[in-house]
């Protein structure tokens, strides 16, 4: 039953996602990071508005309202109802919904878009497999909305669903 | 629970003192803190998880939580919560996907343990499972269930250290639960390697720790 200490030491070393996490993060441990590590590059789905491909959030030089979902919360449906209304009146405004579920055969990326479409997303859809987001913007709950301003600043953040009225004022601020 | 490890005699005792944080039966280093394990009311670090059977009410089975020899990860809940307990479930989940992804779903295993056994059945744990786009019907995944309220609280608030009381909010038609979140990481002799005490433990983390474990 010994183990070897330095096993912990060479965590990290694998080509798994999380140890390249890892390599180009330095080791987790805090929950949220500064300004300065955003954006992040996340991988966007094939689906209502969206194209597959990459983007980084928050968009570089825009206002941005990333919204934090999961296909399984059933306020985030309304949460994006929501989003949908303000969505109209903001042309200059960039929103993107992402989620942190892993993709597996459970849940399929196909799965992920035909829930967005089916809720009527509108925008760019990305994927968050490994939380990086969720723990960056120190979310602990969904749905979870952040905006950013156009240098990338969190501006407002709120966990559980956000009220049209509140992000309209918080906009009204940034455009 | 305090003296895991004293069974090791008088040279593992004295090897246990020149390193400062060593423990023979983890593998993962002491984590930083500003406790001892002994101080607080969950198994955490390098101590054994308590010696409990439980039932696996999904596949009709029992299981005792020693014996299950591969890292595992546990964590408590109820299907009937709508804030931390979906998180926690997800996480796990995630972990699991990952597992499936990246070829260990075999080396690993995952123990939600429900403290709500009136309302959380087998057939009740399925449909959650699949609003949960958990993957139930893997032989890595067993949702528990103890067999009464009494027994929940032996288990899951006694023996787990996760307290859990419940309400009844006036504006839901349905009682819920105020409860502590903890996620384990064991290994495969049963120790805890880490204890997470967040109500979304990062998932990176759990991964990264779980690979170390696991590879052990």
């Amino acid at each position: 039953m010994k183990r070897r200490q330095a096993v912990a030491a060479i965590a990290g070393i694998g080509l798994s996602g999380g140890s390249l996490w890892v390599a180009q993060n330095g080791l987790p441990g805090t929950q949220s990071r500064g300004d300065e590590q955003f954006p992040v590059r996340i991988e966007t789905l094939d689906a209502r508005g969206s194209t597959a491909g990459e983007t980084l959030v928050p968009t570089p030089g825009t206002v941005t309202v990333v919204d934090l979902f999961a296909t399984w919360c059933a306020p985030c449906d309304e949460q994006l109802e929501i989003l949908n209304a303000v969505y109209s009146e903001y042309d200059e405004v960039s929103f993107v919904s992402i989620t942190n579920e892993r993709p597996s055969e459970t849940l399929t990326r196909g799965d992920i878009a035909d829930w967005w479409n089916r809720n009527d997303g509108a925008w760019t859809v990305g994927l968050d497999p490994g939380s990086e987001l969720l723990s960056a913007f120190g979310a602990s709950g969904l749905p979870y909305i952040v905006i950013t301003d156009a240098d990338g600043t969190i501006r407002f953040s709120h966990s559980g669903i956000a009220e049209a009225a509140t992000l309209r004022t918080q906009l009204d601020t940034l455009v | 629970m305090g003296a895991v490890g004293a069974t090791g005699g008088i040279a593992g005792c004295l090897g246990s003192l020149g390193i400062g944080d060593s423990n023979t039966d983890v593998v993962l280093g002491e984590p930083d803190r500003q406790f001892d394990s002994s101080d607080v009311p969950y198994p955490a670090w390098g101590q054994r998880i308590p010696d409990v059977t439980l039932p696996a009410p999904v596949e009709s089975r029992e299981v005792n939580l020693r014996d299950v020899e591969r890292a595992s990860l546990l964590t408590f809940f109820y299907s009937h919560c709508n804030t931390v307990c979906p998180v926690l479930i997800s996480t796990q989940r995630n972990v699991q996907a990952h597992a499936q992804n990246n070829g260990y779903a075999s080396d690993v295993a995952f123990f939600p343990v429900t403290f709500d056994p009136a309302r959380d059945t087998a057939d009740r744990l399925q449909t959650y499972a699949d609003e949960m786009n958990v993957d139930a019907a893997a032989e890595n995944w067993h949702f528990l269930r103890p067999a009464s309220a009494d027994r929940a609280k032996d288990v899951v608030q006694d023996q787990f250290g996760v307290g859990f009381e419940r309400t009844d909010p006036e504006e839901m038609d349905m009682y819920m639960f105020a409860h502590s979140a903890l996620t384990l990481l064991v290994n495969a002799d049963g120790f805890v390697e880490r204890a997470y005490r967040s109500k979304s433990p990062d998932e990176e983390t759990i991964i990264d720790g779980l690979e170390t474990v696991r590879n052990a």
